[in-house]
């Protein structure tokens, strides 16, 4: 899994380092909020398909009502009347209202439908017979028309939460699986590198001083060899003093050098 | 002594009219036709009736076009009889379609109010309404030439004349322009009917008591549907037919009818009528006309009257020397076609448990 989603091209760097802790957080607290989110949502949108189950439930037996009150027309009138009704009406007398409605910050429209009490205009029609069977149908559809309406605000919410619901779980999924794991791994490698720079560093003031310590002890070990010589060479100068000064003028431009060496490499 | 010459003139026609109504579907066919379960069983079982008239159809068709061909049939039949009818007859024959040519003319006058291409509207317009000189009317481009050419072309110029401008047919609800033209043509109907010397005797007697049926269930429906609308008393008094068994004190009173009361009020003289209402119940407020939220028993006013109406066509048959049973064939026939729209519209929609509500008289 780390290895599919990588890391981020960043400088192993403490700055860095910072920066993506601070996203992390960032990136789980967003997280959490659009989790909420998607609940919420969720939520609502298993409402509304409750709701819409009922409306379609109902709005098939208004409209099977509304069929069979035209059959009445059509029996009581004993013709079509659709030509003349659709002649004579010029104002609509049942309309619909939009309105916008804020779930979770998403905005649904919402449909609304009223009728205009004052437009009646077929109310004539059939008077000769049938005049009161096609007023019947008529509230009968303006029924059904309102049951329509209402599912037709339910299928829109429907349709947009759907939407919405996929695009935040999207981003939750996103945020879960790619960006946190990444940051994580960022942070992981940051962190190594940086323990692997602390190693580096370690081991070489480790070897230097090391390296210190033998040059020390050598340089001990040196001028313990120098004291040793010059206590023989005096036990020496003592016995054959004449060969005494000989030697000591030799040996001290010699030991002069080997300091001067090791001042050198210090 | 006045069969003595029917005969010569018009006897065939009766007799084929008297042959007509043998076809017409009987108690025993409705109720097979209300076990169907499908349209086509619908069609299978109309086709001892109808016959080559239903074969065209595709299977499950559906309930429109079968009244449509069902309505095919009542024409090509009703051509006939006016192909082979002569004099008095043909002429009463011709006043039969007036009713029809008086729905095909505001139709067309609705869709030259509305600037529609009345071409289209050709098509729509009832075949028994049909006249030759009909598709002249669709020259027409603005209301007062069609005023002028219905004046000159068709046969209800009588009924424009009397009581319509060109500017009524402008301003008017075309509602009212129709019922003032079918009040006309009722009136003249009757008036026709009353004078012609050769319908003296059975032709007056039924379709004296028919004709008045007719007009005073106009009158009623138009008091009844016009409740709640714009139509003003002394306008809805205009529309009302001028004879009938509600005329004048009748009419008066219905002309003053304000609620379904009143007009249960007015119709009270006739005991036929009364005992509608009666039937009805007055409690039911605006559902007077309807069989939507009707009563137990589903019977509604217009149920009523239609049964009325079918009662007394089948009386006609009983009598003999006159062109009368054309017009109660047609009626029996029309009824017919509701009937099995009615059946096929409740086996299509799947409510059969109000299959019964149609009215079968034979």
């Amino acid at each position: 899994m780390s290895g599919a989603v990588g890391r981020e091209p960043v400088f192993p760097t403490r700055q860095s380092l910072g920066l993506m802790k601070s996203k992390l957080k960032g990136a789980e607290i967003g997280h959490s909020l659009l989790k909420r989110k998607s609940e919420a949502l969720t939520k609502r949108f298993r409402e509304i398909t409750r709701r819409i189950d009922e409306a379609k439930q109902k709005m098939g037996r208004v409209m099977q009502i509304a069929a069979f009150s035209l059959a009445e027309v059509s029996y009581a009138v004993g013709g079509d009347i659709g030509y003349q009704i659709q002649e004579s009406a010029k104002q609509a007398r049942f309309r619909v209202r939009a309105k916008q409605e804020n779930v979770s910050g998403v905005f649904l429209p919402q449909f609304e439908s009223y009728t205009e009490e004052g437009v009646n205009d077929f109310g004539l029609t059939g008077l000769g017979k049938g005049g009161q069977q096609i007023q019947r149908c008529r509230e009968t559809y303006a029924r059904a028309v309102e049951t329509l309406v209402e599912l037709a605000s339910l299928q829109t919410a429907f349709l947009i939460l759907d939407e919405v619901i996929k695009v935040v779980n999207r981003r939750v999924n996103a945020i879960e699986h790619v960006i946190i794991p990444r940051t994580e791994n960022t942070i992981k490698y940051i962190n190594s590198e940086l323990d692997e720079l602390d190693r580096e560093e370690f081991y070489r003031l480790k070897k230097v001083s090391g390296k210190k310590q033998r040059d020390v002890a050598q340089a001990d070990a040196e001028i313990l060899a120098a004291r040793q010589k010059a206590a023989e060479k005096e036990a020496e100068n003592d016995a054959p003093a004449t060969a005494a000064p000989s030697t000591e003028e030799t040996e001290a431009p010699d030991v002069l050098g080997e300091q001067e060496d090791t001042d050198v490499i210090f | 002594m006045e069969g003595l010459f029917f005969n010569v003139n018009a006897g065939y026609v009766e007799g084929i009219v008297r042959g007509y109504r043998n076809s017409l579907l009987t108690g025993q066919n409705y109720s097979n036709l209300t076990q169907c379960e499908t349209i086509d069983d619908v069609k299978l079982q109309l086709g001892p009736a109808y016959g080559d008239f239903l074969a065209a159809l595709p299977p499950n068709p559906s309930t429109s076009a079968l009244a449509g061909k069902m309505t095919d049939k009542l024409v090509a039949e009703f051509r006939y009889l006016t192909a082979q009818s002569t004099g008095s007859t043909a002429k009463f024959l011709e006043y039969l379609t007036y009713g029809y040519m008086i729905d095909n003319i505001a139709l067309l006058i609705t869709g030259t109010l509305h600037e529609r291409d009345t071409r289209e509207l050709l098509e729509r317009c009832h075949p028994l309404g049909w006249f030759e000189t009909l598709p002249v009317l669709c020259v027409a481009t603005n209301i007062e030439e069609l005023y002028n050419s219905v004046l000159i072309e068709t046969p209800l110029a009588a009924y424009f004349k009397s009581s319509l401008s060109h500017q009524d047919l402008d301003e008017l609800n075309i509602e009212i322009v129709r019922n003032t033209l079918f009040k006309n043509y009722l009136e003249d109907f009757y008036n026709f009917i009353n004078t012609h010397p050769d319908f003296s005797g059975p032709t007056q007697d039924v379709m004296s008591e028919i004709l008045q049926f007719e007009a005073d269930r106009r009158s009623i429906n138009i008091t009844l549907n016009s409740f709640g609308t714009e139509l003003s008393k002394p306008e809805r008094r205009k529309l009302y037919p001028e004879f009938g068994k509600l005329y004048p004190e009748g009419s008066l009173m219905l002309s003053r009818a304000e609620d379904v009361e009143g007009v249960a009020l007015a119709v009270s003289a006739n005991a036929d009528y009364k005992s509608f209402f009666d039937a009805v119940g007055l409690n039911q407020g605006g559902g007077l006309g309807g069989m939507g939220g009707g009563p137990a028993d589903g019977k509604s006013l217009e149920d009523l009257f239609y049964q009325k109406e079918m009662e007394m066509s089948k009386l006609v048959f009983t009598r003999q020397f006159t062109p009368a049973v054309v017009y109660a064939w047609m009626k029996l026939k029309e009824q017919e076609i509701r009937n099995v729209t009615w059946i096929s519209e409740c086996i299509a929609q799947n409510q059969k448990e109000r299959i019964g509500n149609f009215i079968s008289v034979f």
